[in-house]
């Protein structure tokens, strides 16, 4: 009676060693499954998005119409009161999240000093914005080399429009933020708008689209959505760029 | 893996206390399987075995190769107890006719006590698959409802609901009610299958049982 207790005793421990090892087989299996079909169910990819100027093909009215000189002046007071909104924090130009989260939390205790060093921040910005534009400018040249269409015009007239069309594109990003939803993989929306002189939204024109159905439609509703804070162009101008807009993934979402 | 490695401590805690709880069931189904699978094939060579054979004692000497059946156990315990009645039996040398009842009921009694040992031997265990396969389950379900109550609080935090913000959280939480079920489907299977095969044995065990008292009872009458 003792030895078969004692058998049972080892069976059960046996038993529960291969059951172990069963188990890590299992799971090492599935890893390596997965590492062998990463599964495009993309759980950590959110709906970041980033809104690329499109290299204007018809630089004449959205470039033409301002002038490299005029570029120093109209920035400063433009864009700057429409940015209490804050601006993504993952956005491109960097340079505009900055001062934004500066601002916004101390809007109203705002000292002299801080406004001056707020000051220096925009101009910082601007500085780096330049370069920016000459990285830009740089770009372009190289995408002309493919694409002859964006001549020299259109480039001299991204550094001066650029100020104008990164505000809007800052203002699209937020509201696509919004709306944001998509069911294809790696979705891809091509827009042109056209705003007129009075900050009004003149026309859209969905220049080319990956056929995202979801997308398009958030796209639409986040102009939409958009469009109601535009400010003016700057001198009186109408402005006319493209937008592309898609997803970007980034980390798992609760942490922002 | 990132789902497993982002969830949050509870949910992590469920779906340890899930995962051994697998791994202790698929322990004993691994256990059981070849426990009730030796005795059932060992039972049928002892029965061929027990019928060929004319004596009890010659029986008892080669009992040993079915140490796995557990009629092997009935029958040591009945032939023993036999032993002890024939002996008492050819020391006292009282009449026949109550020595004989005496001893049938004897041996008919550490029969039924070998018996229900034996179930009880061959039902060790069990309970706990029983056990897994209706409670993972439940235990699962919590990690789940708890994983999506967190998610919710991401959403209230981010104030936004998109279907990206509130996607992973939900994925999150269902692995747990996944893995509450992969364990608890084969404790659940192996649990029934394991009550059958245990009641055909016990079934075996009772005609053993009657076959050995029928046995050892025309023998004393026709001594």
């Amino acid at each position: 009676m003792n030895s078969r207790t004692a058998r049972i005793d080892t069976g059960v421990s046996v038993s529960f060693i291969a059951s172990a090892v069963i188990h890590l087989a299992v799971f090492l299996l599935l890893v390596w499954w997965g590492r062998l079909f990463p599964h495009n169910m993309a759980l950590q990819e959110t709906y970041y998005v980033d809104v690329v100027t499109l290299p204007v093909a018809a630089p004449q009215s959205g470039g033409g119409a301002q002038q490299p000189g005029e570029a120093a002046a109209p920035p400063p007071p433009a864009p700057a009161p429409p940015m209490a909104v804050p601006a993504p924090p993952k956005a491109s130009p960097a340079g505009i999240a900055k001062p934004v989260k500066l601002a916004t939390p101390r809007e109203t205790a705002e000292t002299e000093s801080a406004f001056a060093q707020r000051m220096a921040n925009l101009e910082r910005n601007s500085e780096a914005r330049r370069e920016e534009a000459v990285l830009e400018k740089l770009r372009n040249r190289v995408k002309a080399v493919s694409a002859p269409r964006a001549g020299t015009p259109g480039a001299a007239g991204a550094e001066a429009g650029s100020r104008y069309a990164d505000y809007v594109k800052s203002r699209l990003e937020d509201a696509l933020k919004v709306t944001s939803s998509y069911t294809t993989k790696s979705p891809e929306v091509a827009v042109r708008l056209t705003i007129a002189a009075d900050g009004r939204l003149a026309r859209i024109k969905i220049e080319r689209s990956s056929g995202d159905a979801s997308f398009e439609l958030a796209v639409r509703r986040a102009i939409d959505l958009a469009s109601g804070k535009f400010t003016a162009p700057p001198d009186g101008a109408t402005f006319e760029n493209g937008f592309v807009f898609k997803p970007k993934g980034i980390t798992n979402g609760p942490s922002r | 893996m990132a789902i497993i490695l982002g969830a949050g401590i509870v949910v992590k805690l469920v779906l340890l206390l899930l995962l051994s709880f697998s791994v202790i069931s698929w322990a004993i189904i691994l256990f059981k399987f070849f426990q009730v699978q030796r005795a059932k094939s060992e039972s049928e060579r002892f029965m061929d075995f027990f019928w060929k054979s004319k004596r009890f004692d010659s029986i008892a000497s080669q009992v040993d190769r079915f140490a796995n059946s557990p009629l092997t156990v009935l029958f040591n315990e009945g032939y023993s107890e036999l032993k002890k009645v024939v002996d008492s039996d050819s020391k006292s040398d009282g009449s026949a006719l109550s020595t004989d009842l005496g001893g049938v009921e004897n041996v008919s009694r550490a029969l039924r006590r070998a018996t229900n040992s034996e179930i009880t031997r061959l039902e060790k265990y069990l309970t706990f698959l029983a056990t897994t396969g209706s409670t993972s389950p439940f235990i699962g379900l919590f990690g789940t409802v708890w994983g999506i109550m967190t998610s919710f609080e991401g959403i209230g935090k981010t104030g936004s609901a998109s279907l990206a913000v509130v996607a992973p959280g939900i994925a999150e939480a269902l692995i747990a009610t996944a893995i509450g079920l992969v364990a608890a489907i084969p404790a659940v299977m192996a649990y029934n299958h394991f009550q059958h095969k245990i009641r055909v044995l016990i079934n075996e065990m009772d005609s053993f049982s009657t076959e050995f008292l029928n046995i050892v009872q025309r023998n004393i009458a026709g001594k």
